[in-house]
């Protein structure tokens, strides 16, 4: 998990200050209008642009946070302001990694 | 209204249901008024099936007819012999008997059938014996079934009624298996923080031992090798168990056998008496061995037994008093009182069943929704069906044009009411209900049009059971696709919280021709290592040329979705966009056939390997490696011993040193992972420096602190010499680094120029050729897209050599 572009915070739009019970309530809500398809629920605010999300990532996102160790991890990660920087231009392509150690 | 959720135990010895109403637990009682029913079948001549207590009396007089222990056989294709009525039965065909007497339990006691159940399986069942105990439940007529975990089961029902925070252990000793969860209750909130376990370990060594010490004492002369003295010994066997449940009340219990055994042709009569003293003797070392598995699963989190607060006992063989002391001295915490061992797990899968089933569409068992009226309006509304928030989200969203404008949220005892809330632009709306504690909470939605009229609202009620929350169960083991060239793609990385469903698109590297036979074969694989050949195969997509109409060439794409449910059930899709096809035909590996002759050609091969580490540890001079070879030839030999059993015929012996000398491949594995060690930090020091070097000059400024961040992980994982988290922290870093290097305006040209070099060993030598000249061409004119796309169809062209795809599982994807 990408501590700044998917970082749990923004995944589920929540600071470090949140509690144990806000995350839970938050990934429900949140898996809760991803079922019903509403629009606001499909990206996510993040330092590298909007950024696409899916329930797998709000799980993955709660379990991150439900972990106090790697909460922590994540937590000065979550301070850099949210959708303040352009998407990077030119993003990598997918694939590269694969494809680099393929050739290795 | 009230809503009945089902869970089922499905054990190995005994299997029970429970009843969760919302608010109180019911374990259900089978015909002949117990709790549980033993999971034995016995099938009579006319093929009339029988389970449960009345089974069991035959197990002893009529085991021609008669089977237990199956559950230890889901998964294989080993058919039971029912003699009389001439039948076989396979292991998932008896487990669902066991649940359809079960589900005809419920439906005396509650006045319905349930269509919709969990059902519990042990925390190590691997991917096929999952997928067979939902085959079993389809079987029983349950048309929805979700799998539940059974330390995790355990845990919801022990934490129902305890809110303190702290750490604990859910000790499951069960009748052939052990298993260890590690919980931490914080704010209410319950969270599996690890597990570990024995897969042979349980009440039957305790037996076993209890054998071979009347067999020493009373000079019986029983080899487990000898099938002739199979018979014997089974009968000893029960008596010794008899024995030792006797022993759990009282100081002394005879061994008894109603008729003399028979050995080589002689009669023998067994009469002895054994004391509490000599079986809690003879039981010890197994005991501590679970509770090493206990201190080692704290050591893994970096805790100790001080920072226990609960154990909890589930399990049979928990009932034995010495064990009970042992645990208290060792852990230093006494078994938590009032939870009853044998029916926890089922409670448990009956409060799972509110939490995962509740928010479907009411079954049987909830009394009939009042017939819509025609003016109705449908909403969609998603709610927790239980959790641990006083204030929950409630959303809903209106399927029906025109929406109500305002919407408001009540609940049944006049206790809440939210304020009228209008209804967005999407038609959907949002509330945080109060809950009252402990309780289900039955929720009234209404709504009014923008004049204020009353709109019907369908459906019109929620019920939320305020109770315990367990975090999504983590994934035991890593599971991906393995590619021809040896890796793996992970699709789910251990830890990874269930249920999970994710896509890759993958390419073939080879023509797929019509026809008969499997054309395309994309291998699935659990295990926590980067190559194929390292992690257990799990199951295949195949795709069978006869579903092909033309031929697929060597490239083509490939989109495989994998989907995992919370309880680990396993299903994978392949969708081919060139031919527009799904295919879902996932080939389940069946669990292999534990025949003598398989098990002793891995405990051989076993052997080997271990004998080729021994050799590099002295080489190497690695002491500790040295000791660790010895532990795990130690481990052998037991199996060695198992793979003797089952040449005296018994089934059960084979399955279970099947298990260990899976796990002990593990081990094995591991340690020649230690091995390649050298190797592993010389490609995590490689790709440090790589990325390093092109962070520097083409990362962003946060590109560069996450980096710094992935290398001092993968510093402390150099340091600590765990290769798996190594493993994981150089492909984080290399992800990083090529990040930064496709940001270099050269990045594509080079990689071309790699490719390019390799074309002499393209699949397709011209096309390749006129690629390179299209490549060459577009470097020519400064278009960077064109260079790109050139190297990627170059790419795909390029074969992995055979070698590695036999190290691949045969894998035909990359
Ligand atoms: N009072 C007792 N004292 C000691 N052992 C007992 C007692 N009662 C049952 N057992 C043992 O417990 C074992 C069965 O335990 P249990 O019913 O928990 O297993 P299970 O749930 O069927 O198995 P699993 O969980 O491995 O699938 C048997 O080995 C039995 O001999
Ligand atoms: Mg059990």
């Amino acid at each position: 998990m990408d501590p700044l572009a998917d970082n749990p915070f923004f995944v589920l739009d929540l600071t470090p200050a949140c509690t144990a019970i806000e995350v839970e309530r938050q990934a429900a809500k949140l898996l809760a209008m991803l079922e019903l398809g509403l629009a606001a629920a499909g990206t996510h605010a993040s330092p590298l642009g909007r950024r696409p999300r899916t329930p797998e990532k709000v799980r993955e996102a709660a379990a991150a946070l439900r972990d106090p160790a790697r909460r922590a991890a994540f937590e000065p990660w979550a301070t850099a302001p949210a959708g303040a920087a352009p998407s990077a231009p030119g993003a990598p392509w997918p694939e590269a990694f694969a494809a680099l150690t393929w050739w290795r | 209204m009230t809503r009945h959720f089902v869970g089922f135990d499905l054990g190995t010895t005994n299997s029970a249901a429970a009843v969760f109403d919302g608010e109180q637990v019911t374990v259900v009682r089978n015909r002949q008024g117990g709790v549980l029913t033993p999971s034995v079948v016995r099938i009579n001549a006319k093929g009339v099936a029988t389970v449960g207590a009345r089974a069991r009396g035959f197990l002893d007089s009529d085991p021609a007819n008669t089977h237990g222990g199956f559950k230890r056989l889901m998964g294989t294709r080993k058919g039971l012999r029912f003699a009389a009525a001439g039948v076989e039965r396979l292991p998932e065909e008896l487990a669902a008997e066991v649940l359809r007497s079960l589900r005809g339990d419920v439906a005396d006691q509650f006045g319905f059938a349930p269509t919709h159940a969990v059902v519990t399986v042990p925390a190590l069942f691997e991917v096929p014996q999952s997928h067979a105990t939902v085959k079993a439940a389809k079987l029983a007529g349950l048309e929805h079934v979700e799998l539940l975990q059974e330390p995790v089961a355990s845990a919801l029902a022990a934490g129902w009624d305890r809110t303190e925070a702290g750490w604990w252990l859910v000790y499951d000793l069960g009748g052939g298996t052990f298993d260890v969860t590690l919980l931490e209750s914080r704010e209410g909130l319950l969270r599996v923080v690890g597990h570990d376990g024995d897969n042979f370990l349980g009440g039957r060594d305790v037996d076993a031992a209890l054998v071979d010490w009347i067999v020493r004492d009373q000079g019986l002369g029983l080899r487990r090798e000898d099938a002739a003295h199979a018979e014997a010994l089974r009968r000893l066997t029960a008596a010794a168990e008899e024995a030792k449940i006797e022993l759990s009340r009282a100081n002394e219990a005879a061994i008894a056998l109603p008729a003399a055994l028979l050995v080589d042709g002689d009669a023998i009569e067994v009469d002895c008496v054994l004391d509490r003293g000599t079986a809690e003797r003879l039981a010890l070392p197994l005991i501590d061995r679970s509770i090493d598995r206990c201190l080692a699963l704290l050591r893994a989190h970096g805790l100790d037994a001080s920072a226990l607060r609960h154990v909890v006992l589930v399990g049979g063989p928990t009932a034995m008093p010495a064990l009970r002391a042992r645990i208290a001295e060792r852990l230093g915490v006494d078994p938590a009182e009032g939870l009853d061992p044998m029916t926890l797990v089922v409670r448990g899968a009956a409060l799972h069943a509110c939490a995962a089933l509740g928010s479907a569409s009411p079954g049987p068992g909830a009394s009939p929704a009042p017939s819509p009226s025609a003016a109705a309006r449908n909403v969609l509304l998603k709610f927790p069906a239980m959790t641990t928030d006083p204030t929950p989200p409630v959303l809903g969203r209106c399927l029906a044009k025109p929406a109500p404008a305002e919407v408001r949220l009540e609940r049944v005892d006049g206790g809440f009411t939210s304020d009228w809330t209008p209804v967005d632009a999407e038609g959907a709306f949002f509330f945080l209900a109060e809950l009252q504690p402990r309780r289900a909470n039955t929720f009234r939605l209404e709504g009014r049009d923008r004049d204020g009229r009353a709109v019907t609202l369908e459906p019109s009620t929620a019920t939320i059971v305020h109770g315990v929350t367990i975090g999504d169960p983590p994934l035991a083991r890593t599971i991906g696709v393995a590619l021809a060239s040896g890796g793996v793609r992970v699709y789910f990385e251990r830890g990874a919280p269930l249920p999970a469903r994710r896509t890759f698109v993958h390419h073939t590297v080879e023509a797929a021709l019509p026809g008969a036979g499997v054309a395309l074969r994309i291998p699935v694989v659990q295990g926590d290592f980067d190559e194929a050949h390292l992690c257990r195969l799990v199951g295949a997509i195949e795709i069978d040329g006869g579903a092909l109409d033309r031929t697929l060439p060597s490239g083509t794409p490939v989109e495989v979705t994998l989907s995992l449910d919370r309880g680990g059930n396993l299903s994978a899709q392949a969708y081919v966009p060139a031919i527009d096809e799904a295919f879902e035909s996932v080939a389940h590996l069946l669990v292999p056939e534990a025949t003598p002759e398989v098990l002793e050609k891995a405990v051989a091969e076993l052997h080997e390997r271990l004998e080729a580490l021994r050799r590099d540890a002295f080489r190497l001079q690695l002491p500790s490696m040295v000791a660790d070879v010895d532990r795990a030839e130690a481990e052998l030999a037991r199996c060695r011993a198992g793979t003797t059993a089952t040449r005296g015929g018994d089934e059960d012996a084979g399955q279970k040193a099947r298990r260990d000398l899976l796990e002990l491949e593990a081990a094995v594995t591991a340690l020649e992972a230690a091995r390649r060690w050298p190797e592993l930090e010389g490609d995590a020091r490689e790709a440090m420096v790589w990325a390093t070097s092109w962070m520097s000059s083409h990362g962003t400024p946060a590109e560069s602190r996450l980096l710094e961040d992935a290398v001092a992980q993968l510093e402390q994982a150099l340091a600590q010499r765990n290769p798996r988290l190594l493993q994981l922290q150089s492909r984080h870093v290399r992800r990083l680094g090529s990040a930064a290097f496709h940001r270099w305006p050269g990045a594509w040209g080079s990689m071309f120029e790699y490719a390019a070099s390799r074309v002499h060993e393209a699949t397709d030598l011209r096309r390749a050729a006129e690629v390179v000249a299209q490549g060459r061409a577009a470097q020519g004119r400064g278009d960077r897209d064109g260079v790109r796309a050139a190297t990627e169809q170059l790419w795909e062209m390029l074969p992995s050599d055979v070698r590695t795809r036999a190290r691949s599982h045969r894998s035909d994807v990359r």
